[in-house]
């Protein structure tokens, strides 16, 4: 079979939850609901333009009629570059097929990486986030776990990010509270870039913020969306949306809303830039209804998340998907069961970012050491995707039959070739019982906690190599959006 | 025949509001003593909701909706109390404070109250100062409860507490706060009277504080 030598065959595993029916009905109540319900918009500049293109506008409603959602559809970007902060690599493309996995934002407490105790977020953590994070390998993007506790409370947002993009030369996810401090995070973003034109050449952040379940779109939220559309920065327009309590308690259902509600966030940016990057999907999960706790490390979180991606991929826009992220307070086995658990979910729907990896606590806790754990497991689960390769060399059918029965692999260059392309664990304990025995019986707490703190301390980031020119604008910057705040509240 | 205040109480704890709404009803026009309808019917109802929640027979929304039918016997009732009975049931006035737009927790702990008996006032979110001081002095409620869910907001309930003491209301109502980020600490820091860690235990907590 000649024709054959140069033909790999190579699948990726990918699962698939929804029939074409189903996605085609799911896709109709999205766009049901966004022509006979709407949602509620809460800026007047907004349901301008919304009112100026087809969709009609009562009060704070905006119904978005089915040709408005395809047109905007139809302008979507099929591929979107974001650089390291100073342009010289392509870091993350926005495409179908690649999937960056990352830590989540804002979480009001954090793991101190020292004592181990939960304490609230403070300003150097953002740092040692960065720098654990760059250092990660399967870690493709980064956002804080967490929101500053130590400074100007209105402005931890952009500390956050003056910070962060220092310390790492991966794509930083940042949020803020409003359109202001998003203007305050893209001069951040463009100065580091060296310039206008340059950050305009090679973005170098993401922007998320969150419409509200049900159906709403907030001033701020909104208004960031705008924003970050007419300087065609990169965003996330996503909720967190509760099953049972903002949104229907079945998963079709709340799919329906979640992606109703971002779809405002995809048309508003579409109108004022075509081709602008825009990412919806967001934290799909439940109402524990007996504790009252929107679970992190639900299964419904899992599946859920996956629908959506292959809901997403159905319509051509990419997904915000969640996992790695768990419900316990304390590294223990359910951490590592939930994140196992969700990450390979996520991995084999094939989403784009999937972030929340370092979550604990449902959402009130940031860890780096879980997100440490994070990448292994990310690792293991991008192994398994990778699928098996099936070619001429691959099947090593002269191999067989050189060695033939009874010999070894050993010598051959075949495995020389080869056998490097085994997944090398960093964390999982393979050792004899001597050894484990010998090198102090340590546990996968012990090990997170030694390669994290490794990492802190002989990983410096890239700080080191931003010019003082840049550090000083930024000073700069912080000291003006201080000033903000201070006449703000005379 | 004789309103059966047995069965008013099955269909509270099965969640049927307008049942309930229209025996409470039958059993007032049947002239049944009010006080006695309330505690034969509606509060034996949900004392059996309690202990299945607490035995985990039933969940929170089904919690939810006999609070509901509750409230909505309640309705009927209230006009018909004495002015001391009425009063017995208490009030509770509820918000998420300024800058904040959290809404479900908040709501889901005014939905327990209503099932306690209270006569709740759910102000919304995002509320200034000022919307806390006069629903106090309107409604003269026993409870004052305030969400936050974000700690850039969390301040936002001490402000409450101040303009309460200097409105020279504060003693006239116990002042609740809860909300994923605040603790019972910080409630202590700003002088709160009760934290309430989530719905359930806080409406024990809350009836505790005001002996009721
Ligand atoms: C859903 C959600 C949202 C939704 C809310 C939708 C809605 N309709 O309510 C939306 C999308 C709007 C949202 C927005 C934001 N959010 Co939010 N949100 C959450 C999330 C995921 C769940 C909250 C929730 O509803 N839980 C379920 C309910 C039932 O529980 P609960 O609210 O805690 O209430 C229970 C108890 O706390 C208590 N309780 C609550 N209130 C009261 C009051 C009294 C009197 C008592 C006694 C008890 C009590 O009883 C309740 C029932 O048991 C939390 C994470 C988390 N795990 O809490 C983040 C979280 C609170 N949000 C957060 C953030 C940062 C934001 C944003 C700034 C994000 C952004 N980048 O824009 C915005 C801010 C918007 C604003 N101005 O308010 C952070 C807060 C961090 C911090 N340092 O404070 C959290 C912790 C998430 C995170 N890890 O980053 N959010």
């Amino acid at each position: 079979m000649t024709f054959r030598t140069n033909y790999t065959v190579n699948r990726t595993p990918r699962f698939s939850l929804l029939s074409e029916d189903q996605k085609a009905r799911i896709f109709r109540g999205v766009i049901k609901t966004l022509n006979d319900t709407g949602a509620n918009v809460h800026h007047e500049k907004v349901r301008e333009l919304l009112a100026n293109n087809r969709c009609k506008v009562d009060g704070k409603r905006v119904r978005i009629p089915p040709e408005v959602v395809r047109d905007a559809l139809a302008s979507l970007p099929p591929t979107t570059t974001i650089y390291s902060w100073d342009g010289q690599e392509e870091m993350c493309y926005v495409e179908p097929g690649r999937s960056y996995f990352g830590p989540g934002p804002t979480p009001p407490n954090f793991i101190d990486t020292e004592t181990l105790e939960r304490r609230p977020y403070q300003r150097k953590d953002a740092t040692i986030v960065a720098r654990v994070c760059d250092a990660l390998p399967n870690i493709g993007y980064v956002q804080s776990l967490g929101s500053i506790d130590d400074v100007t409370h209105a402005l931890s947002d952009v500390y956050e990010f003056a910070d962060m993009i220092q310390n790492t030369r991966k794509v930083i996810m940042n949020w803020a509270f409003s359109e202001e401090n998003v203007r305050d995070e893209h001069r951040i973003g463009i100065v580091m870039a060296g310039g206008e034109e340059a950050f305009k050449r090679y973005p170098n952040f993401i922007h998320y913020s969150e419409p509200i379940s049900p159906l709403t779109s907030d001033f701020d939220a909104i208004g960031k969306c705008y924003y970050c559309a007419q300087h065609r920065i990169p965003q996330v327009y996503t909720p967190c949306s509760i099953g049972g309590a903002t949104v229907p308690a079945t998963h079709a259902g709340q799919i329906i809303t979640a992606m109703s509600e971002s779809m405002v966030g995809v048309v508003v940016s579409q109108l004022l830039n075509p081709g602008t990057c825009i990412l919806i999907g967001g934290v799909q999960s439940i109402l524990d209804m007996r504790r009252t706790i929107y679970s992190y490390g639900a299964p419904e979180l899992s599946i859920m998340s996956a629908a959506f991606t292959e809901m997403l991929n159905y319509v051509g826009l990419p997904m915000y998907s969640t996992a790695g992220c768990t419900d316990t307070k304390k590294m223990e086995l359910q951490s590592g069961i939930e994140a196992a658990f969700s990450i390979h979910m996520a991995m084999m729907s094939g989403a784009n970012f999937v972030h929340d990896n370092g979550y604990t606590e449902s959402g009130i806790t940031g860890d780096v050491f879980q997100t440490v754990m994070d990448d292994e497991i990310i690792g293991m689960s991008r192994l398994i995707c990778g699928g098996v390769e099936v070619n001429e060399e691959t099947l090593a059918v002269d191999e067989i039959c050189n060695v033939g029965p009874g010999g070894h692999y050993l010598y051959e260059d075949h495995t020389m070739k080869w056998f490097r392309k085994h997944w090398q664990p960093t964390l999982m304990d393979r050792n004899s019982y001597e050894d484990w025995d010998a090198q102090g019986r340590l546990t996968m707490k012990d090990r997170i906690i030694k390669k994290t703190r490794d990492i802190i301390e002989n990983h410096e980031g890239p700080i080191s190599k931003v010019p003082n020119e840049a550090k000083k604008d930024i000073e700069k910057i912080l000291d003006e959006a201080e000033e903000r705040v201070r006449s703000k509240s005379k | 025949m004789a309103v059966d205040l047995g069965k008013m109480a099955d269909l509270l704890i099965a969640g049927k509001v307008e049942d309930v709404s229209n025996m409470t009803q039958e059993a007032i026009d049947e002239g049944l003593k009010p006080q006695e309808i309330l505690d034969k019917g509606l509060i034996a109802g949900m004392d059996v909701v309690g202990q299945r929640f607490k035995a985990c027979e039933m969940f929170i929304p089904e919690v939810l909706r006999s609070a509901k039918a509750m409230s909505a016997g309640m309705d009927k009732l209230r006009p018909l109390l004495s002015e001391s009975e009425a009063k017995a049931a208490g009030t509770f006035v509820i918000g998420t404070v300024k800058g904040d737009l959290h809404d479900i927790g908040k709501n889901l702990v005014g939905m327990m109250f209503e099932g306690a008996g209270f006569k709740v006032v759910n102000l919304g979110i995002d509320l200034d100062t000022q919307v806390f001081v006069d629903a106090v002095k309107e409604h003269k409620p026993d409870l004052l409860g305030m969400s936050a869910l974000l700690t850039t907001t969390m301040p936002r309930m001490g402000e409450v507490i101040n303009a309460l003491k200097e409105a020279g209301i504060r003693d006239q109502v116990k002042v609740m706060v809860g909300g994923a980020p605040v603790t019972e600490e910080f409630a202590k820091e700003i002088g709160a009277d009760i934290y309430g860690a989530n719905a359930a235990s806080s409406v024990d907590k809350g009836r505790e504080a005001i002996g009721k």
